[in-house]
């Protein structure tokens, strides 16, 4: 046996730091996402709020004079302009989620009954699309949507139209790229909940007489509710802020919040609107959030209240 | 009560029994799980399959319940032929090994769901409700969750949420297998008393022997996907049908002898009738024989093992080639024997031996 005594060097501040993050109690394993999270998020985010409540000049790239100021909220707060594009930007996200749901929840389902390939090839379906970059699958709608498009000659074609109909550059061109890009977010959440679920309670439900159908909505349905909350909230979330589906479908002429925005960065260099439709976008997202969590967890109450 | 049911008890006879299995066979592609399984229950009994794992004992339950559909054979409840009724309209109550709860729903949700889905009215779902809450001594637990119960109320919940539909037959797939040793014991005597006092027909599965004995009328020794032997525990332990069985159903010695002249002669000189032929097997019971002083018979032997289990003494002799187990019951007198102690062996009732063909 060989022992191999410690080096008796003087205490490590460093050890005993690593020990504390490793393995200390209370926040100390959060420290260093706190601190990354403070210089990415918290810092950009108070400079960007700061931007909205004041007055400012702009020399060399350098924001000079600022004064506080709440001129450009009261003016944003006011325009109907921008109260009739926030509402677009949610009645799409809102419509954007439920079809994802309505069209998720069945392949969730499908995943959930179907033998190994078919669960494998949903898998395969579901997860492809992400490799690709949004802005390419964008780009693909236009393809297929577009005048001469691969929709258009088809229906031209078999002499369903005799008129290439307009779709891109409308709201419609915007929702289908939408569902499209969103769908694989809203199924993810719906498999890994269904896959965890007990196949057996299907089996108890038919034995006590409930249809495929009771069994569906009695069974099924409430114990998915977790996997359709979380789907609900990213769907919501990355719809309500999306920026490269309406701008590339709708052609420049759809304006939703993030648009909005972005045109005001970038073109009228308003960037104290921008700050200010900021804070509402992110804002008015926390509260559509929030009412989903709560309506989620009004449906799994009974996942809370375990013993030990 | 509907009137369909009213009529069914009216005609039915009360010695028909109320499950026939006929040659119920099944097959998972080639592997054949289950050949020509044939059993049949009277209302009001308890039978028990009972067999090692694998032999086909959940999937025959299942056939029952109506999850998996049989590839031959008929599966008939008050003798109408269930194998092409869908699962939820089977006259059928499952308790599931796990017990498959609803984990987003109340004792009382689980218990209610069954007669909620027959469209059953409120005021009559809460009185059942809570019937069947009480049969089970779970009163007072209506509003907690599956998970918020121990493993010996949840099994008692799985039981009520089927009781409370009034099946014809009763399913229990090892109900037993997720509780404690000691809870085991009492829970199968109650589970027992309840089935009994409700007047249920049950088939209950289990590989453990002892609960066999416990719970049933009437127990089906299962092998291989085959239905060996059904018959009532005493005979079942006392004359096995088959060496099988007698080898799987407590503790039993094999003794190759000669048959002649319609007669097995025992190793100890004792003879017992048969209607076998040439070479047989003979069972003896452990507690069937007796050990004795060397020189009183002509079975002689050498004791290899001895030991105390409470009220009872094992010996492990050895004689010739054979090892015999003997089980005794201790009594301060009777000199126990030691290891190495040489003996002679003695069959107690030589007609208490089972016969079967050597194989
Ligand atoms: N879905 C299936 N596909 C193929 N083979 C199966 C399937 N289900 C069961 N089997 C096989 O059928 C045989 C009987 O299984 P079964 O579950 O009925 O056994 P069991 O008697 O209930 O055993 P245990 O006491 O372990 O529960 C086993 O050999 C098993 O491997
Ligand atoms: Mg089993």
């Amino acid at each position: 046996m060989v022992t191999i005594s410690a080096p008796p060097d003087k205490p490590r501040r460093m050890d005993w730091l690593f020990d504390k993050l490793l393995s200390g109690q209370g926040i100390w394993p959060a420290v260093p996402a706190i601190i990354v999270l403070t210089v990415v998020a918290v810092i950009p985010f108070v400079m960007l709020l700061s931007l909205g409540v004041s007055e400012f000049s702009v020399s060399r790239g350098q924001i000079i004079d600022q004064t506080f100021s709440m001129r450009h909220v009261t003016s944003v707060l006011t325009d109907q302009l921008y109260w009739t594009t926030f509402q677009r930007s949610m009645s799409l996200a809102l419509t954007t989620t439920a079809i994802c749901l309505l069209l998720g929840y069945p392949v969730a389902y499908v995943f959930l009954i179907g033998g190994k390939w078919t669960r494998r090839m949903i898998l395969i379906l579901t997860i492809a699309p992400l490799l690709t970059s949004g802005i390419v699958r964008t780009y693909a709608w236009l393809v297929i949507l577009g005048g001469r498009g691969v929709l258009n000659t088809a229906m031209m074609n078999i002499g369903l139209i005799d008129q290439p109909l307009r779709i891109v550059n409308t709201h419609w061109a915007v929702l289908i790229g939408m569902v499209q890009i969103h769908l694989p977010v809203m199924i993810l959440p719906l498999i890994a909940v269904m896959s965890r679920h007990d196949r057996k309670l299907e089996e108890a439900s038919a034995n006590l007489g409930a249809t495929r159908m009771g069994t569906l909505r009695n069974v099924v349905l409430p114990l998915s509710a977790p996997g359709i909350g979380t789907g609900a909230a990213l769907v919501f979330t990355l719809s309500y802020t999306t920026f490269v589906v309406p701008q590339l479908l709708g052609g420049g002429n759809y304006l939703n919040a993030a648009t909005m925005i972005y045109e005001q960065v970038v073109y009228s260099l308003e960037w104290s609107k921008a700050s200010v439709m900021s804070m509402l976008l992110m804002s008015s997202c926390l509260v559509v959030l929030v009412g989903i969590a709560l309506v989620t967890n009004h449906f799994t109450g009974w996942t809370r209240g375990r013993q030990g | 009560m509907t009137i369909a049911q009213d009529i069914s008890l009216a005609s039915s006879d009360k010695t028909a029994p109320v499950l026939r299995v006929e040659n119920v066979s099944k097959r998972f592609g080639t592997f054949t799980v289950l050949q020509s399984c044939s059993i049949s229950v009277s209302e009001g009994e308890i039978v028990t399959l009972l067999g090692s794992s694998g032999c086909g004992k959940t999937t025959l339950l299942r056939c029952i319940a109506g999850f998996w559909a049989p590839e031959e054979g008929m599966i008939l409840i008050d003798g109408h032929n269930t194998v092409p009724v869908p699962v939820n309209r089977r006259p059928v109550g499952v308790v599931f090994q796990s017990y498959a709860l609803f984990p987003h729903l109340t004792v009382e949700g689980n218990v209610a769901y069954g007669l909620r889905m027959r469209g059953v009215p409120r005021s009559e779902i809460s009185r059942r409700v809570a019937d069947a809450l009480e049969s089970v001594s779970l009163r007072g637990f209506e509003n907690r969750y599956p998970s918020q119960l121990s493993g010996g109320q949840q099994q008692r919940v799985a039981i009520a949420r089927v009781l409370v539909l009034e099946p014809r037959v009763l399913l229990l797939d090892e109900p037993f297998n997720a509780l404690d040793a000691k809870l085991r014991g009492t829970m199968q005597i109650e589970l027992r008393e309840l089935i009994k006092r409700l007047g249920m027909t049950a088939i209950f599965v289990t590989h453990d022997q002892e609960e066999a004995l416990t719970m049933s009328d009437r127990i089906a020794v299962m092998q291989g996907g085959r239905i060996e032997q059904v018959a009532p525990p005493d005979e079942i332990f006392d004359r096995p049908a088959t060496a099988y069985v007698a080898d799987f159903i407590g503790l039993s010695n094999f003794i190759p002898c000669k048959v002649r002249d319609g007669k097995v002669t025992l190793p100890d000189g004792q003879s017992v009738a048969t209607k076998e032929s040439d070479t047989v097997k003979v069972m003896i019971r452990p507690h069937n024989l007796r050990v004795t002083a060397q020189g009183t018979g002509p079975w002689q032997g050498q004791v290899r093992f001895q030991r105390n289990i409470g009220p009872l003494i094992e010996y492990i002799v050895t004689a010739g080639e054979a090892e015999i187990r003997v089980v005794a019951m201790r009594q301060d007198r009777t000199r126990p024997w030691s290891e190495g102690d040489a003996i002679s062996l003695e069959v107690i009732d030589p007609e208490y031996c089972t016969i079967y063909p050597a194989v």
